[in-house]
């Protein structure tokens, strides 16, 4: 039997691909750290919980279902199991529910974005969370958070998770939002039909229930007190509230990978290049037949031109909730966490220089050394500082993906054992 | 001199022995430069354990020296400089099996004939630790030695008085004339009385003819947990054999486990001939952790956060290289540490320092320091690397 393509991510774009991939006749093997499939969209509920996801959606996803299981036995999905990396011999490893060290035939990575979160103060406190994570949440349970949400910071995203707690029966107090989307009512105009669609219901939703959507408006600083949190906004207005949700954009998962000779590893979806649900399905559909077609000798398909038309869409939507970063970092009071698993703070970035080396900021800052290893504060970091210094050092390609138990690695199966070196 | 010269002494390569060399000649009165491609502890001092330890060296020469430069770093750190950067501790030397159990044997002899700064105070079952598993057979409990992360000392040595820290400078070359040294960095020239390479594996880029080979390490970082566990390093008697002997000749993988102030720990190592940081594989960190585990099991609650490799500068007869370009006294060279650099950068620094204003080397350890002189290496030039 020939070695499976591993495919990380059961998502749109990972689902899509492994799809493709097997349609040419490769044996793919699918995983996911999550419990159930459907990557950040369409994460499905957990049994007996509500259903959040529109008619549309649920066509979207049942049909991409369908395709996945027209391939039978040649897709095999492993849930609950995390990727841990790749190393240069092309060896992956595997922990969790299916706990294996293999070696794939290659490797699409299918992770979907990185959600991104500007420090400050009390961004670190207990009852603050993403908007993404929170989003997810929505959809597994079904039902809201407890008490008094606030949400902040700068995206579609705020809104989408909005008006799904709104329609949970927990609308949110407020959404702050620092960018002015409203403000230049020609630039949304270009956005594709769907867009306005999609948008349209939100905001009817939000309006209907009167959630305040303060536009321009950026969220300081959060305080625990007295079991609430307060949070304060740049309009000088002060919410009392159980939770905080905040999102500042979406980037692309460039992390952790290193560049492998020996197999390809092809990044597709969101953890390639953020655009989005729509695209990553076609991105998925595309970078699985070519990567079947590199594969198998083929002639490569040509590009699908609705991948354009998403890389347009997606930078008018940005352009709509362009608001400006750099004043905000450079306002952050000193004491702001920066580096969360190290609890390294502004002060102690500025000791290091303006224009530290890597090494500096890792093993004399202690930035980046935690858990994430510049997962979440490696843009940031690149920012405060000298992005050409700090960059190359922090969120190196190198495994770890992410943490691995000790206990893991070592009751892996080594299917590696007696190949050559 | 001429009106050129900017500094007393340059230093290429702000490593350890780099940083060494400079606060020593600083500390002294010269002006002093240090120039590195990338910034301070950029390369093998930035990725490595640091255990400032006698037991792992070679028999001769290199135990001496390591002795007088663990005395030395003592002093260093009791005085100040290397306060916060050097800490003492036991360490902890385990076997199993019959090549380890003799390994051990001769580590006991060694000790006993340095007659040094570190005593043998406990040899016996593994009971003498309460943390420790079935994978330790023999246990050999050192006193005297310690402990040093090579970026602690880079840092306390440069932030002293009258050192210009230079960098991101990749140095191109340098030329000699009878007035000085003229060091060449892509948009500009440098003058000095007196160059010093502490270049580690890059110093072929400048004297091509060393026979310096690059030899990787791989090494892993575990989470934090609760510091104290133990006590302080906890070393395979593979890793001594490691050291003279062909690895593949080893049972059991030669390990190091390393109690970190954080409450991480630090495994390694391996010996691979390639100088790629990046080049960290599943199978060295599996076979590495199956026995740190079985001779420390809590490591087994752990979670690996952090894996890369260190390159470390190999001479072909496995000595440093030490002392003036043959027939240059304008030019000295520091460099060849392989695994022992953070252990002997204290006396190094001294004696380069010494070397630089023209006076004898240190009574006690000249004929030891004598045998690294880079003359060894005059005829070498066809001499096949192997
Ligand atoms: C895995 C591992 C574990 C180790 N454990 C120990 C231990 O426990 N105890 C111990 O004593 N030793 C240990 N060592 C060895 C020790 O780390 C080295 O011997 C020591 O750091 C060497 O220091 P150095 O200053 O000679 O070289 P380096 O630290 O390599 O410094 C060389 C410097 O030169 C710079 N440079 C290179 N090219 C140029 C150029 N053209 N121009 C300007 N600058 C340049 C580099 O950027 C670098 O900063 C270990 C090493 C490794 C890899």
């Amino acid at each position: 039997m020939s070695d499976p393509v591993l495919v990380v991510g059961a998502g749109l774009a990972g689902l899509s691909a492994a799809a493709e991939l097997a349609r040419a006749g490769l044996p793919v093997l699918v995983v996911d750290q999550a419990q159930a499939v459907g990557g950040a969209f369409h994460r499905q509920p957990l049994q007996g919980a509500l259903s959040l996801a529109t008619a549309a959606q649920d066509r979207r996803w049942s049909d991409l279902m369908a395709k996945v299981a027209a391939q039978g036995s040649r897709i095999t999905l492993a849930l609950a199991t995390q990727f841990g990396g790749v190393d240069h011999k092309g060896t992956a490893l595997l922990t969790g529910r299916m706990n294996r060290l293999f070696r794939p035939r290659a490797i699409v990575l299918a992770l979907g974005a990185r959600e991104s979160v500007r420090p400050r103060p009390g961004w670190t406190l207990p009852g603050v969370e993403t908007a993404g994570s929170l989003q997810i949440r929505l959809k597994t349970l079904g039902e809201a958070p407890q008490g008094r949400v606030l949400l902040a910071g700068s995206g579609p995203l705020l809104l989408a998770v909005g008006a799904q707690l709104t329609k949970l029966g927990s609308p949110p107090v407020a959404i702050l939002e620092a960018g002015r989307p409203f403000a230049r009512p020609l630039t949304p105009i270009g956005l594709p039909r769907d867009y306005w669609i999609e948008a349209a219901a939100y905001l009817s939703r939000l309006m209907l229930a009167r959630v305040p959507i303060l536009t321009n408006t950026r969220l300081t600083a959060i305080r625990a007190e007295g079991g609430t949190l307060v949070a304060e906004a740049s309009s000088g207005r002060r919410f009392i509230v159980d939770h905080v949700a905040l999102h500042d954009g979406i980037r692309p998962n460039d992390f952790g990978m290193p560049a492998c000779d020996v197999l390809p590893v092809v990044r597709l979806g969101d953890c390639r290049e953020a655009l989005g649900a729509r695209a990553a399905m076609v991105d998925g559909q595309m970078g699985g037949a070519a990567l079947a077609a590199r594969l198998l000798g083929r002639t490569a398909p040509s590009a699908d031109p609705e991948l354009a038309r998403q890389t347009r869409a997606q930078a008018r939507l940005a352009r709509i909730y362009a608001h400006d970063v750099t004043a905000e970092l450079n306002n952050l009071p000193e004491d702001t966490v920066i580096c969360r698993c190290e609890a390294r703070t502004l002060k102690d970035l500025r000791t290091l220089g303006p224009t530290p080396t890597a090494r500096q900021l890792r093993l004399d800052g202690r930035f980046a050394m935690g858990a994430c290893q510049g997962r979440f504060c490696g843009d940031w970091i690149a920012r405060l500082t000298s992005a050409e210094t700090s960059k190359p050092g922090i969120g190196a390609p190198r495994w770890p993906a992410r943490p691995i138990a000790v206990a893991d690695l070592l009751s892996a199966t080594d299917e590696t054992e007696g190949e050559t070196q | 001199m001429s009106a050129e010269t900017h500094y007393d002494v340059i230093i290429a390569g702000a490593g350890i022995v780099g940083a060494s060399v400079a606060w020593h000649l600083a500390a002294s009165g010269a002006r002093v430069a240090v120039i590195d491609a990338i910034g301070p502890a950029a390369a093998a001092s930035g990725a490595s354990d640091g255990a400032v330890s006698v037991a792992s060296k070679k028999p001769g020469p290199l135990a001496r020296l390591a002795s007088a430069s663990l005395l030395y770093t003592r002093e260093l750190a009791s005085q100040g400089v290397l306060a916060g950067a050097f800490h003492a501790r036991p360490s902890f030397v385990f076997g199993q099996g019959e090549a380890e159990l003799a390994a051990l044997d001769a580590l006991v002899a060694k000790l006993r004939a340095i007659s040094g700064p570190v005593h043998v105070t406990g040899d016996g079952p593994a009971a003498q630790l309460a943390c420790l598993g079935p994978g330790v057979e023999r246990l050999i409990t050192l006193n005297g030695e310690g402990h040093m992360p090579g970026h602690k000392a880079v840092r306390a040595y440069l932030s002293a008085p009258g050192i210009t820290p230079i960098w991101p400078a990749p140095i191109h070359g340098f030329d000699i004339d009878d007035r000085g040294v003229t060091v060449h960095l892509a948009d500009r020239r440098l003058r000095t009385g007196h160059l010093v390479s502490a270049l580690g594996t890059a110093t072929t880029e400048l004297f091509p003819t060393l026979p310096i080979m690059p030899r990787a390490g791989q090494l892993f970082v575990t989470d934090r947990g609760a510091p104290g566990l133990l006590p302080g390093s906890l070393t395979a008697a593979a890793y001594l054999v490691a050291k003279t002997e062909a690895p593949d000749v080893l049972p059991l993988p030669p390990v190091v486990i390393d109690p970190l102030t954080t409450g991480q720990f630090l495994i390694g190592s391996s010996r691979e001939n390639h100088a790629d940081p990046n080049r960290v594989d599943f199978s060295t960190l599996r076979r590495l952790m199956e026995r740190s585990v079985r001779a420390l099991p809590l490591l087994a609650e752990r979670r690996v956060i952090r894996a890369f490799a260190g390159i470390r500068a190999a001479v072909s007869d496995s000595l440093p290289i030490i002392g003036n370009l043959p027939g240059e006294t304008r030019v000295t060279l520091a460099t060849g540490f392989e695994g022992d650099g953070i252990c002997l950068s204290a006396l190094v620094g001294r004696e380069i320092a010494r070397m630089v204003h023209g006076l004898p080397p240190t009574d006690s350890i000249a004929a030891d320091l004598a045998t690294l002189s880079p003359a060894r290496f005059v005829d070498a030039r066809q001499e096949a690397w192997g």
